[in-house]
């Protein structure tokens, strides 16, 4: 067990380093009174960070110094203590403490406790945090008494163990260096293009020698020409193997963030009461190093969530019927390109309500914003910034900073995908989609109006070649129907005000009529944009766009082509936030003419998509929408509230729309009420069931059309 | 000779090399172009890199207005920004006049970035004392950019500060 932690306190230090330079370069702009509250959040992650990983590895003193510091940060970012002189200082004494940690860490292989000048600088500092002033000359005389003390024995440990930093096979390289490596390898690849256009050229010198010349000139060129397209040949090989050798050089196994997790979950439910096993699956597949060093905080802070907010005490799983030991798989899998990371809880679950109200307690939404809010939509809440559900803050989390540095690591720094699964009772799960390597991706190239973009084959889901009839209008917008579901269709030549070819080229006839649609996808939100070239796809090494230009959300880096061509490489999420706020601005817009007392309607549809869609045709026509996910979703709430009407689909999880509609009509206050099924089920035999259950009628999404729905309605509801 | 004595002499010899005054006047280079119809010069050490004006610029949607786009050099990607606006100059934009423009490839210390310029006119060393402090009467706009006037050759050149030229154009970004 001792030597299992040593292989990881390599990387700690580093970690810790890079955290502790980043520190005193903010202590320094925060005493000159130049730091931003981002730089005094940025100051506290770097606290909150050196405390988790600390504690992963049970370097008890430096928990206990960064948990201090964070404590001090804390209450200088929530400003209920100033910036002062004595604030100062004991933050610079508190990193220069735990710098002294880090260095006796590098040289002996362990943690000296805290001595007492340190654990007085911890008190100090929780002391300025709770506004206590803490007189320092007692500090400076116990000082005093401190160093005449020799240092805590290393003499006993240094004999004992050889020295644990050295690992003999590996070697530790700066990211930059290599990186400048990938860099140099893609320029070589890129002009190794010209040397092959040479070595065409020579054969054709050589052709027309062979026709114009007499003699022994033209035998020597052809011997040149092909000894050249030989050596190209085999430089084209060399180049490109050299190229993906210098490539897997950054990969390395998830083991080294996933195996030091099982540990600390086991640390930390200690600490808190709780037996929980911990399962970790798949640590074996490899990652690009730099996803892997950004990876280890987000799933730190996912799996002390997991332990404190999520795993109950052993007496009240018991009293919930649940076994006394709670269960925390954390199962990573390949999926083409990608790396999905399950870390899945059995838990309480997160309570929907206690969050909708600690939004409005925060003032965060309106009350009537969080009702229409979506149950999905709402979980999503605990990824802002300070929003913690916790009532209490204990020394694992609850402190609300977690959440957001999850996502901020997962979705901006790390292009990936983070999802939550929650139900109450039976636990969480937070999924994340992780692209192999942020160096070098799948890229699709397409050309939308004059211009040639990049979208990262992570986002994409399909593309399409369909007839423009099959685009239907609802809402006043377009949308295609993919497998039972709405997706909405949008120009994205349009919709990124991109410059127009000046002269449409001629595409080939057959597909002159045909709409290319490339079908975008985060998570469970699509969208399909209409492109108007598919060019080509492949693995490209991703540029990042020079610093000042990076507040430019909609692109994510730049990638290379032949003939040295930069592409825009177009970052997803943000493309569907934009489609989503020219909608919603349309939709308010209509639906603000009617004035009329609103019929309230209640919408089951599993897809996203699809609810989104039907709400926007219903509410542009008056009608009061509420959403819900699937069947038991639509029960409970067709139950709790009174709906003039219910439209569901049929195929869902947990319940279908058959079963929903059976049990509607058991209810005395629906047995009366239209109930509508949409749905892409065309069968004669499903549509007969439907009727049979008691729908009062069947609409098949093939022939959807937004009036006949709202014909439908009003025939069904006048 | 003692070892005492040669140092005596060698510390002579460096005090001895202190005394002869430098007669040169400092100078400093200077890369004058032109904007517009206006004349403006950053000191070399804030230019790494001319580029040739037909260089390929790549455009970059989303972008602010000044954000030309981005150039590829040698496997780094830098923006290209015009200047115009933050100096309140009218754009030129005739294209058939862009084999005459160039790309200063410009570094402050806190960003770098590639600046379209209309035309460069010249790289020349400049003795410090014929810069001139900026007149009372400069627009309000470029005060915080100017350093210095200078005459050179018959033109009214306006010595810019590269590092106040990026921060005015990073926060009129944010």
């Amino acid at each position: 067990m001792a030597l299992d932690i040593k292989k990881f306190i390599g990387r700690f230090v580093e970690e810790a380093k890079d955290h502790l330079g980043r520190m005193s370069s903010g202590l320094s702009l925060l005493e000159q009174g130049a730091a931003s509250t981002e730089e005094v959040n940025s100051l506290f992650r770097s606290a909150h960070t050196l405390k988790g990983s600390s504690r992963m590895l049970r370097l008890e003193p430096i928990t206990q110094l960064a948990h201090s510091l964070e404590d001090l940060l804390s209450a200088l970012r929530e400003q209920q203590v100033q910036v002062n002189h004595a604030v100062m200082d004991a933050l610079y004494q508190g990193v220069d403490a735990l710098s002294d940690q880090v260095e006796q860490l590098i040289q002996q292989g362990q943690v000296a406790e805290l001595s007492t000048t340190q654990s007085q600088l911890c008190q100090r500092l929780s002391g300025l945090a709770e506004g206590k002033e803490v007189l320092a000359d007692t500090l400076a005389s116990s000082a005093a008494i401190e160093s005449e003390q020799p240092p805590r024995g290393p003499d006993t440990e240094v004999e004992r163990s050889t020295p644990s930093l050295s690992t003999s096979d590996t070697v530790r390289i700066k990211l930059t260096k290599l990186d400048e490596l990938i860099k140099l390898m893609g320029e070589l690849i890129s002009s190794h293009a010209s040397m092959r256009d040479m070595a065409a050229t020579a054969q054709r010198i050589e052709k027309q020698l062979q026709q114009q010349v007499e003699g022994e000139l033209p035998l020597a060129m052809r011997q040149f020409s092909r000894d050249m397209r030989d050596i190209v040949l085999l430089q084209d090989n060399l180049t490109q193997e050299l190229h993906d050798k210098a490539l897997q050089l950054r990969m390395l196994p998830m083991a080294i963030v996933l195996d030091p997790a099982a540990r600390l979950v086991r640390d930390m439910a200690r600490t808190l009461g709780k037996q929980v096993e911990c399962r970790v699956y798949g640590s074996e597949i490899e990652l690009d190093r730099q996803m892997i060093d950004q990876l280890a905080d987000p799933v730190i802070h996912l799996l002390r969530n997991a332990l404190d907010h999520g795993i109950e005490t052993p007496e009240v799983r018991q009293k919930a019927g649940k076994p006394a030991q709670g269960l925390l798989q954390i199962r990573a899998r390949q999926d083409a390109g990608w790396v999905v990371v399950d870390i899945r809880d059995d838990g309480a679950g997160l309570s929907v309500d206690a969050i909708r109200e600690k939004a409005l307690k925060k003032g965060v939404f309106s009350g009537a914003v969080l009702e229409e809010m979506s149950d999905q939509q709402i979980t999503d809440l605990i990824f802002m910034p300070g929003f913690s559900t916790s009532a209490i803050i204990t020394e694992v989390s609850g402190r609300g900073v977690g959440m957001d540095v999850v996502k901020r690591s997962i979705v901006d720094e790390l292009q990936g995908v983070i999802s939550i699964q929650t139900s109450p009772g039976e636990g969480t799960c937070f999924t994340l989609r992780l692209p192999l390597s942020l160096a070098i991706m799948r890229v699709l190239l397409i050309r939308a109006g004059a211009q040639v973009l990049g979208f990262t084959a992570q986002y994409v889901s399909e593309l399409l070649s369909v007839a423009p009839t099959a685009l239907i209008r609802v809402a006043d917008r377009n949308a295609v129907i993919i497998r039972n579901e709405f997706v909405p269709v949008i120009k994205l030549a349009e919709l990124l005000h991109l410059p127009q070819e000046t002269a449409p080229k001629k595409t080939l006839s057959r597909d002159a009529k045909n709409l290319l649609l490339l079908v975008i996808r985060v998570h469970t939100e699509k969208l399909a944009v209409q492109i108007d070239e598919l060019l080509d796809e492949r693995d490209l090494v991703i540029k990042q766009l020079p610093e000042h230009l990076r507040s430019n959300q909609l692109i994510s880096g730049m990638v290379t082509t032949g003939q040295n061509q930069l592409v825009n490489l177009i970052h997803v999420p943000y493309v569907l936030d934009m489609a989503r706020k020219t909608r919603q601005s349309t939709s308010t817009v209509v639906s603000s003419e009617y004035a009329k007392p609103k019929q309230r309607i209640l919408v089951v549809d599993d897809s996203l998509n699809t609810r989104e869609i039907e709400r926007d045709v219903l509410e542009a026509w008056g009608y009061h929408v509420t959403l819900a996910e699937h069947g038991a979703d639509g029960l409970q709430k067709a139950l709790a509230e009174d709906f003039d009407a219910v439209l569901t689909d049929v195929e869902m999880p947990i319940m279908d729309g058959f079963t929903l509609t059976a049990r509607l009509r058991e209810n005395d206050n629906y047995r009366n009420k239209p109930i509508i099924i949409i749905t892409s089920r065309e069968k004669d035999s499903d549509r007969r069931r439907g009727i049979e259950v008691g729908a009062d009628a069947y609409i098949v999404k093939g022939s959807f059309d937004q009036t006949s729905l709202v014909d439908t309605l009003k025939v069904l509801l006048d | 000779m003692s070892e005492s004595q040669l140092d005596q002499l060698l510390a002579q010899q460096h005090n001895n090399e202190q005394a002869i005054i430098d007669v040169d006047e400092p100078v400093i280079k200077l890369v004058i172009f032109s904007l517009g119809e206006y004349y403006f010069a950053f000191p070399g050490l804030a230019i790494k890199e001319v580029l040739p004006g037909d260089e390929a610029v790549f455009f970059v949607p989303g972008m602010p207005a000044s954000v030309e786009g981005v150039i590829n050099l040698r496997g780094d990607i830098e923006s290209v920004i015009r200047l115009h606006a933050l100096l309140q100059l009218p754009s030129a934009d005739e294209k058939n006049a862009l084999p005459l423009t160039s790309i200063l490839l410009a570094r402050g210390t806190a960003m770098h970035s590639g600046l379209r310029v209309d035309r460069l006119l010249d790289v020349v060393d400049i003795v410090e004392s014929q810069i001139q402090p900026p007149p009372d009467a400069l627009p309000e706009y470029l005060r915080s950019y100017v350093t210095g006037l200078l005459d050179f050759t018959g033109l009214a050149v306006s010595v810019l500060d590269i590092d106040a030229v990026f921060a005015a154009w990073q926060k009129g970004q944010g």
